[in-house]
């Protein structure tokens, strides 16, 4: 119902005040992050395109996890995937997100939730680098469930991530 | 509890369930293992991990074609060439750090490899992070670099997939051992849910025929007791009726259907044992207390539908049922029983009664004949006594013959009967065998002498003279057996002996034998010549007379002794009879000399109180003591005799033992308890009753000595000799005597009629005195009238016959009972008897004290 109610909410917001929420300004550092597909919110050319800032003026979300592919606990730092998704009114059932080596996998929308994977842009509050797995990583909170400890949930942890395809 | 009970097959049927259940988790888990293996296993296939190390070679191969694109390029794409120096950089890092990559790490030839490779990485980074120029320049370099490495980026791949592999083929056959685990658990499995079904089967064919065999049971048990003669009735612990069978509604009258369901105790209990099965019922519960349950057959009382009480016999039994304690009675009817019994004791008891009555009729009539016997006895004494003619003299001796012989029968029929009535009692006294052996022998020599039959006797053995033993019963014993040899011998012999036989550890023992040389007897004769009523033979019963109880009683004699007799005869030639009785052999008594010599000439005159009811008997022994010279006062019963002793100083007392208003037993003891003046007088008990045990009573009461009936003038003169005490007084009533009769009236008609005539004038005024002083004394139950009349014409005759004393104490009763004046009635009576004491012994006819004989 709330997904159904959206659009004409929206509608009424877009027509009664300024279109901030609606519209989503251009990006003016490097593009870190480009989302295409079905999404209602776009700023550049039909896709939404985002460098840090904008992504870092999004709803933060931070929390200490471990992973398999690091030493130790860390701590991540990102937008939610479901603030993004809201954020960009993606209607669609299944996110492709592509690497920048062009490794991609398939991420149903139905794991963007609260308390769900982000979009990590700072580990241990340090931007991250392509040697590092930047500048985009998805993490899941591993730790918090047993659910996120599986081996789809891993495939579905993409790092070096910069594009995300909304396929209906 | 019952649950415990029927523990063993639970207890099977749990462990079962538990092995069954042990084994479904084995399974389960198992079964998620394998689930999950399948699942790694399937992820695996897919893994990126396996594709991140092939990925490593693509993008070292990517940056190598981009260094060898951008070689010869004048503009070459150096963004996109570290870009993809970065990702193989970012690759091999994840290579180096990543967790899931430890193990790999462990593999000798990637960690070679990844060292290389890393410092392949190390020494090139510099120059990709320089300036586009100084890149561009060492681009050749780099690709010469490059080229050195690849080789080991290659094998890096390489070893990695190696290791997945093996790790894929280990975990692959982890799934088979998993699997084969599974598979095995699921037979066991299989073959425990068989085992459970089999046993399941069995429990259930067991509990089929349990319930078959219970419904059979209980089918029989319901015609059983639905059969059974005794009521069945079953209740709770609470005694409300569970049960109730058709014996049970036949006995009892109510239905099953009423019954059941109903509290025991109101239906069939009394009312009168009512509260006491309430108490039952409740101790029972309280505290388990059973005083009837399981305690065999008891007879109590019932009640039937009707209220009628009946006699039950019955047995409880309790039993534990999962509804509780419950309590089954058999109860049987027994009133059909219980009236026979008490019929049979009915029967029983009218018999014993008509058997006691025969016994008192026989005790009662023996003394009752024998006491008239007495009287005419001790007249015919008294006539023998008096002038007499040869021929009465014989009549009298024929007569007194008779008499005697008419006595002894009594007494044996007597001895029988107490014999046989358990009343005969042994009265032992110390004794001499040998005198009394002798005594028996003297007394019948006259008889043997006039059969011409030698008679004699001896001692075998060394003799045994004094013994402590019933002399009388020995006597009467030894008397019949020699008295029948000699009555039963003619010209013969009959001879005595007599042998103490001294077994050692045993009481000695006595043989009397006494063979004859008489006519003998036959077999026959023999073996019933102990029984009673047996005459011998019957040409010498007329002769020689008698019961046929003469050895009858000798028997229960001897066996009252604890002795026994034997014959052994041979008809024609002689009997020979053996008595044997134990003996209790004690040293001759002291000769104090009990018996005083008789000598008539030493007697004194002796104030004697004779206490008999017996008219005839007290004038028989009366004369008997006056004429051996005592005086006599005489009393009718006990009564008199204690008013007598109160008042009279007397110097014996001669008691019969039964008399009406007082007898002599109780008379003794209020002469001895009190304080008269007569109180310490000696008193002799005159009986026709010889048992010991009342003898014995006699001597406890106060009495002195036992004069058995009936009397003889020597047993009264013996007594008087044993008792009085030669210095007494001289009677103090001598002076008033004198006093009582005026003498001047009686030799007046001593003179007038002569002594023949005035004896029975005498005679009939003393009847008549003495039947008015025994009218007197029970003067209350006579009308005054009565008595002034009767005193008035005693009173006439007393004045007649000179007897003023007693004139003057009849007018008085006489004054006293016109006036009405009962006191003075009964003083007056009171002194009637003192007076006639004295006077009484001047009523004679003849004045002279000589006796008669």
């Amino acid at each position: 119902m709330y997904r159904s109610l959206f659009p004409a909410l929206a509608l009424v917001v877009a027509t009664a005040l300024p279109a901030w929420a609606q519209s989503l300004a251009e990006p003016e550092g490097e593009v870190i992050l480009t989302v295409s597909g079905a999404l209602d919110v776009t700023n550049v050319g039909g896709t939404a395109q985002f460098d840090l800032e904008m992504l870092e003026a999004l709803d933060a979300t931070t929390f200490e996890t471990s992973t398999i592919w690091t030493e130790g606990t860390h701590s991540f730092t990102g937008v939610s995937l479901d603030t993004l998704l809201e954020r960009l009114g993606v209607e669609g059932e299944t996110l492709r997100a592509t690497a920048i080596n062009d490794y991609a996998v398939d991420i149903p929308v139905s794991d963007a939730v609260e308390g769900g994977p982000i979009l990590a842009y700072r580990m241990d509050g340090e931007t991250m680098s392509v040697r590092d797995k930047g500048p985009l990583w998805v993490i899941y909170p591993y730790d918090a469930s047993s659910d996120y400890r599986s081996e789809v949930t891993y495939s579905r942890s993409i790092w070096q991530l910069d594009r995300i395809e909304v396929m209906q | 509890m019952s649950n415990l009970k029927a523990s063993p097959m639970r207890l099977r049927l749990l462990i079962t369930l538990l092995l069954g259940a042990v084994g479904l988790g084995v399974t389960l888990y198992l079964s998620t293992a394998v689930v999950r293996d399948l699942r790694l296993l399937n992820s695996a296939r897919s893994d990126n991990v396996q594709w991140t190390l092939s990925q490593a070679e693509v993008e070292f191969l990517e940056y190598d074609l981009h260094l060898n694109t951008s070689l010869g390029n004048l503009d070459p794409d150096l963004r996109t060439l570290r870009r993809e120096f970065d990702i193989f950089y970012s690759r091999i890092n994840t290579l180096r750090q990543a967790s899931i990559y430890s193990a790999l790490r462990d593999v000798p030839e990637f960690s070679r490899n990844l060292r290389i490779v890393q410092t392949f990485l190390d020494r090139t980074v510099d120059t990709i992070d320089a300036s586009d120029t100084a890149l561009t320049g060492a681009l050749p370099e780099l690709i010469e670099r490059a080229e050195a490495v690849r080789p080991n980026v290659r094998q890096l791949a390489n070893s990695g997939l190696n290791y997945f592999a093996e790790d894929s083929d280990r975990r692959r056959s982890n799934i088979a051992v998993t699997l084969m685990q599974m598979a095995a658990v699921v037979t066991i499995l299989l073959v425990t849910l068989l085992l459970l079904a089999l046993y399941l089967a069995y429990l259930n064919a067991q509990n089929v025929r349990r319930r078959a065999e219970i419904v059979q049971a209980s089918e029989r048990m319901k015609i059983v007791t639905g059969t059974a003669l005794d009521a069945v009735v079953v209740s709770d612990a609470e005694g409300r009726i569970l049960d109730f069978n058709a014996a049970a509604e036949q006995i009892f009258g109510y239905s099953a259907t009423e019954a059941i369901g109903a509290d025991l105790g109101a239906l069939i209990v009394p009312d009168h044992h009512r509260a006491a099965h309430v108490a039952g019922m409740e101790r029972m519960r309280a505290h388990g207390e059973k005083r009837v349950v399981g305690k065999g057959r008891i007879k109590l009382e019932a009640k039937r539908a009707t209220g009628e009480v009946f006699p039950v016999e019955f047995a409880i039994q309790s039993a534990q049922t999962d509804d509780g304690e419950i309590f089954i009675a058999f109860l049987r009817d027994i009133s059909h029983r219980v009236k026979a019994e008490a019929d049979l004791v009915a029967a029983r008891d009218r018999a014993l009664a008509g058997e006691k009555a025969k016994t008192d009729f026989l005790a009662t009539m023996s003394h009752e004949i024998r006491t008239p016997l007495n009287g005419l006895l001790g007249n015919l004494s008294l006539l023998r006594d008096t002038k007499l003619s040869a021929r009465q003299a014989r009549y009298i001796h024929n007569m007194d013959t008779s008499g005697k012989l008419l006595m002894n029968h009594i007494s044996d029929v007597l001895d029988i009967t107490k014999y046989d009535a358990g009343k005969l009692h042994l009265r032992p006294v110390p004794m001499n065998i040998s005198t009394l052996l002798q005594d028996i022998i003297d007394n019948q020599s006259g008889a043997a002498l006039a059969h011409d039959t030698t008679l004699d006797w001896g001692w075998v053995g060394p003799p045994a003279d004094w013994i402590h033993a019933d002399r009388d019963r020995i006597q009467h014993i030894l008397m019949n057996v020699i008295g029948n040899a000699v009555k039963f011998t003619h010209g013969g012999r009959v001879s005595v002996q007599a042998e103490v036989l001294r077994a050692p550890d045993s009481t000695p023992e006595l043989h009397v034998t006494v063979s004859d040389t008489g006519i003998g007897m036959d077999d026959t004769l023999q073996s019933q010549i102990f029984d009673d009523f047996l005459t011998g033979d019957s040409s010498y019963d007329r002769e020689v007379g008698g019961t046929g109880l003469g050895l009858g009683i000798a028997r229960r004699f001897v066996q009252a002794l604890g002795g026994g007799i034997d014959v052994e005869s041979t008809l024609g030639e002689g009997s020979t009879f053996l008595i044997r009785f134990p003996i209790t052999p004690i040293a001759a008594p002291a000769a104090t000399g009990p018996h005083r010599r008789l000598r008539s000439g030493e007697l004194r005159p002796s104030r004697v109180l004779l206490v008999e009811d017996n008219e005839i008997n007290r004038v028989v022994a009366r004369e008997m003591l006056v004429a051996a010279g005592h005086r006599v006062t005489e009393a009718a019963n006990g009564k008199v005799a204690v008013d007598l002793a109160q008042n009279k100083t007397f110097d014996l007392i001669l008691m019969d033992i039964s008399m009406p208003i007082m007898d002599g037993r109780t008379a003794t003891r209020q002469i001895r308890d009190g304080n008269g003046v007569s109180a310490r007088t000696p008193i002799v008990a005159l009986t026709a009753n010889a048992m010991a045990e009342e003898q014995q009573a006699f001597l406890s009461d106060g009495m002195n000595d036992i004069l058995t009936k009936p009397l003889t003038r020597d047993g009264l003169m013996q007594v008087i000799a044993n008792h009085v005490h030669r210095d007494t007084d001289p009677p103090a009533f001598a002076k008033d005597a004198s006093k009582a009769v005026a003498g001047a009236y009686l030799d007046d008609l001593r003179e007038t009629l002569g002594i023949e005539a005035l004896r029975p004038l005498l005679d009939r005024f003393v009847t008549e005195v003495n039947d008015t002083l025994a009218f007197l004394a029970d003067h209350h139950s006579h009308a005054p009238a009565e008595i002034a009349a009767r005193a008035h014409r005693i009173a006439g005759s007393a004045a007649t016959l000179g007897a003023v004393e007693l004139r003057a104490g009849l007018i008085a009763v006489e004054t006293a009972a016109n006036a009405g004046d009962e006191k003075g009635m009964a003083k007056a009576i009171a002194a009637l008897p003192a007076i006639w004491f004295v006077t009484r012994p001047q009523m004679r006819a003849d004045r002279d004290d000589a006796p008669d004989a």
